[in-house]
């Protein structure tokens, strides 16, 4: 079985970030880490592949400055290859433009039984790209996973909602997106770090796949202000006069928790 | 030159760190300074399969990934950064080094593989009541007994004893100091868990009553490995008390910017700013002697010796004293058992004395560079 994983590298969210006053976007020029959220996919990847009995995780990643860190760190934990799409041009690219980036990145590296994505990137929280790839791509698209399995050759999800769980059956190939927290990614042994280095990683450009790099210019979506993120407030302290759990539910009623 | 770590390096430690805060959380540690074990054994399984620790240094012929001391001390710094409660020091670092130094093959077949898959908790039983950890403290005697030996007398300070399964020994024949593997379920053998001060590193007294035991090498060969064993020890130890010095001087600092009086950070006054920036300095002194002696062990060079004693006596100082001073820096809450200020002071203090306190460390440095 073959699954590629779409696996953003983002600024390191532990490190104070910086915005670019001129396009109000977060500036990456530093070092990237892999985003989290997207080492759910890829243990969720290696798990498929291991319970098929063989086969290869792959990933896809469009990151400037032909940057690998991030890479790195889920070679570390298993997948094979990537492909990382590095284009100057690229810069400012919409969700649209990055969905045909890496879809045309899948498809170079030979189409795959399954493509997983995280439902969002823990900087730009678009959460659009992996149904448009999928739309690119012409495959079925299936969202919010919080399990994945291949049965007699199908896929059958266990899709998150507000209030349980779907169960989804869909043909293969298909992108799925998957939620955090349901599997633990795996830590990766120095061994595997080690093996990581020399794992090969296909650097393009949007030229080599194809892909028109419109950029900013022709970016369907813009971010026209940043405003701070309100200070937070002290709560609302009530003294117990015997009544207080009175004000605690109308407090929780206000919120619709309960 | 260039002492940085390598990219590799610098990864393996953000991914013990990782985990470490995922699984060695200040409540992860009371619950287990709670038990009788002292550790959770779903967090040492997946130490052992996913990341491959226990094996980390052990060649690879005896099932370990066959990496350097300077690996094995990044994954000890990190360790004691987190106050991890596990056998590790006793299995990986004591045992292990004990089979890979004692020069018999057939005893590292058969017990390095386990260890390093973690199937295997080992231990190194050396110490007596009398607390000396140098050779004339070793006074246990062994008796040749048809194929193999029996085994008489007190073990203490144990690291683990009461949950190894493996315990290699030291005791004396008519040859001298000789090593013994002790199977933990022989017969004539007593564990006893003894309640110490630092509750995140357990210890044991065992009481061997003619206790079958495999002899390990030659007889009397013994001292000559635990040499080399207590020199990897002290400096793995060292690596160890620079992450938990290092994790205390953050909380120090932090504190110091954070916490208002007299409408200023407390940082700002000069009695605060100053224990700080003394903490800072003997902690970085204290990194660069723990890193030198690991780059020893790692080349197993002439200088082992000698570089392990400065950083045990050094590190173990500026341990003690960050320790101290982040309580003071603290203040009232400091002194709190709910802080886990106390929790790093307490392994500061049995890490200072675990294989001879600064001054044991001092004599025999002076002894090793020929004073």
């Amino acid at each position: 079985m073959k699954v590629i994983v779409c696996v953003k590298q983002i600024p390191d969210p532990a490190l104070p970030g910086e915005l670019d006053s001129a396009t109000n976007t977060l500036k990456r020029d530093g070092k990237l880490i892999l985003d989290e959220s997207d080492s759910y996919g890829v243990e969720m990847a290696l798990q498929l592949v291991d319970a098929a009995g063989g086969g290869e995780v792959a990933l896809v990643s469009m990151a400037p400055n032909g940057e690998v860190s991030g890479l790195r760190t889920a070679l570390a934990m298993g997948a094979a290859q990537g492909v990382l799409v590095s284009d100057p041009g690229l810069a400012g690219s919409d969700a649209l433009t990055t969905a045909k980036v890496l879809a045309a990145a899948v498809q170079r590296l030979g189409g795959a039984d399954l493509v997983l994505a995280g439902t969002e990137s823990s900087d730009g929280y678009t959460g659009t790209v992996p149904e448009q790839m999928a739309e690119v791509l012409g495959l079925p698209s299936v969202t919010f996973a919080k399990s994945v399995a291949v049965e007699g050759g199908s896929l059958k999800v266990n899709r998150q909602t507000e209030a349980g769980y779907d169960e989804v059956t869909c043909p293969l190939p298909a992108v799925v997106s998957v939620t955090a927290g349901v599997v633990e990614p795996r830590y990766p042994s120095f061994k595997g770090i080690m093996a990581a280095k020399s794992k090969p990683v296909d650097t393009v450009t949007a030229a080599d796949l194809g892909v028109t790099a419109t950029g900013w210019d022709a970016a369907g979506q813009q971010i026209t202000s940043v405003t701070q993120a309100p200070t937070r407030e002290a709560g609302e302290v009530i003294e117990d006069d015997g009544e207080a759990h009175v004000k605690i539910v109308e407090f929780l009623e206000g919120l619709k928790v309960i | 030159m260039n002492f940085a770590f390598t990219e590799e390096q610098d990864e393996l430690r953000s991914t013990i760190r990782a985990f470490m805060e995922a699984k060695s959380s200040e409540e992860a540690v009371r619950e287990q300074m709670e038990t009788d074990a002292g550790f959770d054994a779903d967090v040492w399984k997946q130490m052992a399969e996913q990341m491959g620790l226990q094996g980390m240094h052990i060649p690879e012929e005896y099932g370990g990934s066959g990496f350097g001391y300077v690996e094995l001390g990044i994954v000890l710094e990190e360790m004691g950064r987190a106050l991890l409660c596990a056998p590790f020091f006793s299995s990986v670092v004591l045992a292990a080094n004990t089979l890979i130094h004692s020069g018999d093959e057939a005893a590292k077949a058969a017990h390095l593989p386990g260890i390093a898959a973690g199937t295997t908790i080992a231990t190194l039983a050396f110490t007596e009541p009398s607390g000396r950890w140098d050779e004339s403290g070793i006074t246990m005697e062994a008796t040749a007994s048809g194929d193999g030996y029996t085994l008489t007398g007190t073990k203490s300070y144990v690291l683990d004893g009461h949950t190894a399964d493996l315990i290699l020994v030291a005791a004396r024949t008519s040859a001298g100091v000789s090593l013994f593997a002790v199977d933990a379920g022989a017969s004539g053998l007593e564990r006893t868990a003894l309640a110490t001060m630092d509750q995140t590193r357990k210890q044991a007294r065992l009481e061997f009553s003619s206790t079958p035991a495999t002899l390990i090498g030659a007889e009397g060969a013994g001292w000559q490995v635990l040499e080399t064993v207590l020199d990897l020890a002290a400096v793995g130890l060292a690596a160890e008390q620079v992450g938990g010095a290092q994790l205390v001087l953050e909380m120090a600092v932090q504190y110091a910017k954070d916490r208002v009086q007299f409408g200023r950070p407390i940082g700002s006054f000069q009695a605060i700013k100053h224990k700080c920036a003394d903490m800072l300095l003997e902690v970085e002194s204290a990194k660069s002697a723990a890193y030198y002696g690991l780059w020893c062990a790692s080349e197993m060079n002439e200088e082992l010796p000698s570089v392990a004693s400065l950083a045990k006596a050094y590190c173990s100082e500026a341990y003690f004293h960050a320790t101290a001073e982040n309580i003071q820096i603290h203040g009232g809450i400091g002194f709190t058992w709910e802080h886990p200020a106390h929790l790093y002071f307490k392994r500061a203090k049995s890490s200072e004395l675990l294989f001879g306190d600064p001054t044991y460390h001092r004599e025999v440095l002076a002894k090793r560079i020929g004073i």
